[in-house]
């Protein structure tokens, strides 16, 4: 059902996360698991290496659970995550 | 019946039951040689699919307070899923039955926790799913679909991962990968679970099962086991009584309260007998 709340906007600077599988802090830390990392594509007989840059993807999926408690913020190694909010 | 059991069910086999009609077991091995005419339904309706549309688009509705697009869009949703990539909610007692119906049984990583919270299923011990059917036999040639590798059981082996499983409280639910083929047989809990998560916040995902669970006042004594093992929030302990509560519209009937209650108060129902409940799949 649709609600009166704005939901929060998350940006990933993709520049700055460049291995969210080999470092997954925001994606465990994260309270309510808003977050999802998938690798960049699938390669016939070729398995992707999460240690090399760019390999996998963070994207912030459930943005309608986010609280906006910044525990990824204080987390990310390289300040990639921004919280607008609304 | 389910929308499943309607199409797909056979009313001499499993009780009319889809997924114990082994035809839908075996149905992606023939489905390059079959000819034209036995695939055509599937086909047709899979023409129709709105394949530009996710759950994101859901999300954006909810922002921004469109309650049409909303529910066009949860529609939309819900006929991609009954035909490709949905399922069906399964007790333990019938997801035993699927396991000897199916082979090969390759026990693998799930992709869900490998996306919510990058967790590796590297072992044999920590692996939650399942896939099934000839398709795992070329598993090799998508090895980062399945990181860690496959591990085949036969069919006691894998009975024996499902019960450890549903010991510690995973939900056990059918993937489908192009109706009616069951490729998949995963062991979800809430949020880890992309489906169950969708399934239970939106109503697009694997359908409820066909049982809900009731509780005999009598013979409950209130301990509070199947309320920690509910993953759809639909079981609670009453304070004042002192008994167990389902609430049997939001119950998907997973049995795992039945499987995890020690004085057996807990029985499951067959849904489409209850006259309330009989068309509540979602």
């Amino acid at each position: 059902m649709v609600s009166a709340r704005k939901f929060p906007k998350i940006t990933i600077d993709q520049e700055r996360c460049t291995v969210p599988f080999l470092c997954k802090k925001c994606l465990q830390i994260c309270p309510t698991a808003i977050f999802s990392v998938h690798g960049v594509k699938e390669e016939r007989l070729k398995e992707l290496d999460p240690r090399i840059d760019g390999s996998y993807v963070l994207s912030a999926q459930r943005l309608d659970k986010c609280t906006v408690c910044n525990r990824c913020l204080d987390v990310c190694p390289v300040d990639a995550i921004k919280i607008q909010v609304p | 019946m389910c929308w499943y059991c309607e199409q797909y069910g056979d009313p001499e086999i499993g009780d009319g039951l889809w997924y114990l009609n082994p035809y839908n077991h075996a149905r992606n091995m023939y489905k390059l040689r079959m000819p034209d005419e036995a695939f055509k339904g599937a086909e047709v309706a899979r023409e129709g699919r709105q394949t530009d549309i996710s759950i994101a688009d859901l999300i954006d509705a909810i922002d921004e307070g469109d309650q049409g697009k909303y529910t066009r869009v949860q529609r939309a949703l819900q006929a991609n899923m009954g035909e490709g990539g949905g399922g069906q909610v399964v007790p333990l007692e019938d997801s035993d039955k699927i396991l000897e119906l199916c082979s090969p049984l390759g026990l693998m990583a799930c992709h869900c926790r490998k996306g919510v919270r990058a967790i590796e299923e590297r072992s044999e011990l920590e692996m939650t799913c399942m896939g099934m059917g000839v398709g795992m036999l070329k598993w090799e040639r998508w090895p980062e679909n399945y990181k860690g590798g496959v591990n085949f059981l036969n069919i006691e082996e894998a009975k024996e991962w499902n019960h450890k499983m549903d010991k510690k409280g995973f939900v056990h639910i059918l993937m489908l990968f192009g109706a009616p083929f069951i490729g998949g047989f995963c062991q979800c809990d809430y949020t880890d679970c992309y489906a169950i998560r969708r399934a239970v916040d939106f109503g697009v995902g694997p359908i409820k099962s066909h049982y809900v669970a009731e509780v005999d006042y009598d013979l409950c004594n209130g301990c509070g086991m199947c309320a920690q093992r509910c993953q759809f929030g639909s079981l609670k302990i009453e304070i004042t009584t002192q008994k167990a509560y389902i609430d049997q519209f939001t119950c998907f009937g997973c049995g795992l309260c039945e499987t995890g209650c020690s004085k057996g108060a807990i029985k499951l129902l067959d849904r489409t007998r209850i006259p309330a409940l009989a068309e509540v799949w979602r």
